[in-house]
């Protein structure tokens, strides 16, 4: 008979397996299609997590925001795009260069998993989702990086209207 | 958990699962006749089962065993990532199916104390649920038309993306302002939220008190289903069948049976957000537990007239031209029928009658009225599922470009006022 936490490693392996594995193809693979394919399975797999540490919106939140807008807005950009495996450059040294340089980023990778580790300690546990406490969390104590971010989204958008423009005044010219 | 708590549990979950998957030969049917009706044609009615037509249903099970039983063809041209254009139409399929499960079918129902939730996943926050499980369906759509390296196919492909992007918003405001309103995330306090009346007559349904956030979430979701007047990634007059030109057998199937299993999630997801769910109009689930003797004489005259009804019209269209020697089992079809309903009936009749003056089990009758609001729930989907399916057969498609226009420059814009207001009247009801 399996005891809760041996069934809670199981499904934590199986998320990372996806999660890693996902990363992996997203980065390696040639064609910009499994490299969507594995995004969206890292980023299902993330919101698996968040629903391991016991915290409902945010799983909930993960799948809608990540998988829902981001994964469906980069596939669109690639669609649009339509990048073709012949006109990717040749990368012959890519898994080794991928090694090494995963190499060089250990320690900060340690660090990392130093600072992680602390973490589900101090997490939230949101067992029910009440719009009204999130809502006034977001705009009493998270005020200022609420505001924040979307100053940052609306220079991002900004930008990417600013290049667009460029491009289309060259093309007229 | 107690036993009953797991019986509970089993018996929403094996609901919803039949709601959702045994729903499809019957919308299959239900738009395949439809369609007839308005093209003036008689539709399908043969294919029989030991002479058995139901009026056609058969035909869908013989086409599912006909998409099963054929020949499974990859395009040569797709060298790598068959497994995705195979797993693909399973996304599609998937996510509608997930979707379904987490509307609830009945009210919350107390037994000795436990308060049990009639809802395949017992979830307080199935309206999260439902945006986030619902946006993955498109990714199938997406996935399925990329691999297929075909022009149609990529074209629908990118048709669905833009589409998405310009109807996701829409839907996602109109929903937070019934968020609003409602002040909840929960399906089943949404639906105690519309029990009662609204401006003294009008019974408090979504539509009353919310009609713009509803008619924009209703166009939505129409555009999430795929569905005409939103059929643009599709578009069988100009790309051929858009994203699954290239799928064959069951892999066309699974995109076929997800559009309706998407459609029965809309058509769920509307009722419930809009329509009043499970109640009936007016009344709420105490209301009919306090005044049970009234409400079973109620259904007990009802039902007898409906029953009736229901067999002169069977009655009056089974059966063929007189000059014809042979009926094909027709009338033993109508007779078999006839017998069937009647015994129901009184079966029914003799439950109502045991519960309404017998016995006083509060338990019992909670439980009746659970049956009778998963009979409601139902009876309301298929009408909403009808509703989809003329829709369809009366509107034309929109442009690709018309669609992007409805959904940014129409529909955002007014669900963005729509909220604007709603939290003006909130807040200012509450001061």
């Amino acid at each position: 008979m399996l005891d809760f936490n041996t069934l809670e490693t199981i499904v934590f392996s199986i998320l990372t397996l996806f999660m890693v594995g996902g990363s992996l193809v997203m980065i390696t693979s040639k064609q910009t299609i499994f490299s969507a394919f594995g995004f969206l399975l890292a980023m299902i797999a993330l919101g698996g997590m968040f629903a391991l540490l016991n915290n409902r919106f945010l799983s909930i939140a993960q799948i809608m925001v990540s998988v829902g807008a981001i994964v469906i807005l980069s596939m669109l950009t690639i669609l649009t795009v339509n990048a073709k495996e012949e006109n990717m450059p040749e990368e012959k040294n890519k898994f080794i260069l991928i090694s090494i340089s995963a190499i060089i980023v250990s320690p900060f990778t340690f660090l990392l998993y130093k600072a992680l580790t602390t973490l589900p300690e101090h997490f939230t546990k949101m067992q029910t989702i009440n719009s009204k406490v999130i809502g006034s969390l977001l705009f009493s104590e998270w005020v200022l990086p609420f505001e924040i971010l979307s100053i940052l989204l609306m220079s991002a958008m900004l930008g990417a209207i600013i290049i667009a423009k460029d491009k289309l005044k060259g093309e007229n010219s | 958990m107690s036993s009953s708590a797991i019986t509970v549990v089993i018996i929403s979950f094996t609901l919803g699962t039949l709601l959702a998957l045994l729903t499809i030969p019957i919308l299959v049917w239900m738009e395949r006749r439809v369609a007839s009706l308005i093209q003036d044609r008689i539709g399908p009615n043969r294919t029989n089962i030991f002479g058995f037509r139901l009026g056609g249903i058969v035909q869908s099970f013989a086409d599912v065993v006909k998409l099963l039983l054929k020949e499974e063809y990859y395009p040569a041209h797709i060298t790598t990532g068959r497994w995705l254009f195979m797993f693909a139409p399973i996304i599609t399929f998937v996510a509608a199916l997930l979707a379904f499960m987490a509307i609830p079918f009945a009210d919350t129902l107390n037994i000795n104390g436990e308060m049990l939730r009639v809802q395949p996943l017992p979830i307080d926050f199935g309206v999260f649920w439902y945006m986030a499980i619902g946006a993955v369906g498109v990714l199938g759509v997406i996935f399925g038309g990329w691999m297929s390296h075909n022009k149609y196919a990529l074209l629908g492909a990118a048709r669905a993306g833009s589409m998405v992007i310009s109807y996701e918003l829409p839907l996602g405001l109109s929903i937070l302002s019934f968020i609003i309103t409602y002040n909840t995330v929960d399906f089943n306090v949404m639906v105690h939220f519309q029990t009662g009346t609204a401006l003294g007559f009008l019974p408090a349904w979504g539509i009353f008190i919310q009609p713009l956030a509803s008619i924009i979430l209703i166009i939505a979701l129409f555009a999430e289903t795929n569905r005409n007047p939103f059929t643009v990634a599709e578009g069988e007059s100009e790309i051929v069948a858009g994203y699954m030109t290239e799928h064959t057998a069951m892999k066309f199937a699974m995109y076929f049976m997800g559009e309706y299993v998407a459609m029965n999630t809309a058509s769920a997801v509307i009722i419930t957000m809009v329509f009043g769910g499970y109640q009936l109009p007016y009344f709420a689930t105490e209301d009919l537990l306090t005044h049970f003797s009234t409400f079973a004489v109620i259904i007990m005259i009802v039902l007898p007239l409906f029953i009736y009804g229901f067999i002169k019209w069977m009655q009056k269209n089974n059966r063929v031209k007189e000059t014809l020697s042979s009926d094909g089992g027709r009338a033993f079809e109508t007779r078999f029928f006839t017998i069937a309903f009647i015994v129901m009936g009184v079966v029914l009749e003799f439950i109502l009658l045991y519960l309404a003056f017998i016995s006083q089990s509060d338990l019992e009758r909670s439980i009746y009225i659970a049956v009778v609001q998963v009979a409601i729930f139902v009876m309301k989907l298929m009408l909403f599922n009808l509703f989809f399916i003329i829709i369809r057969w009366t509107l034309p498609r929109f442009r690709y470009d018309q669609v992007q226009t409805l959904g940014w420059k129409y529909l955002l814009p007014l669900s963005l006022v729509n909220i604007f207001i709603t939290a003006i009247v909130v807040v200012g009801a509450s001061l």
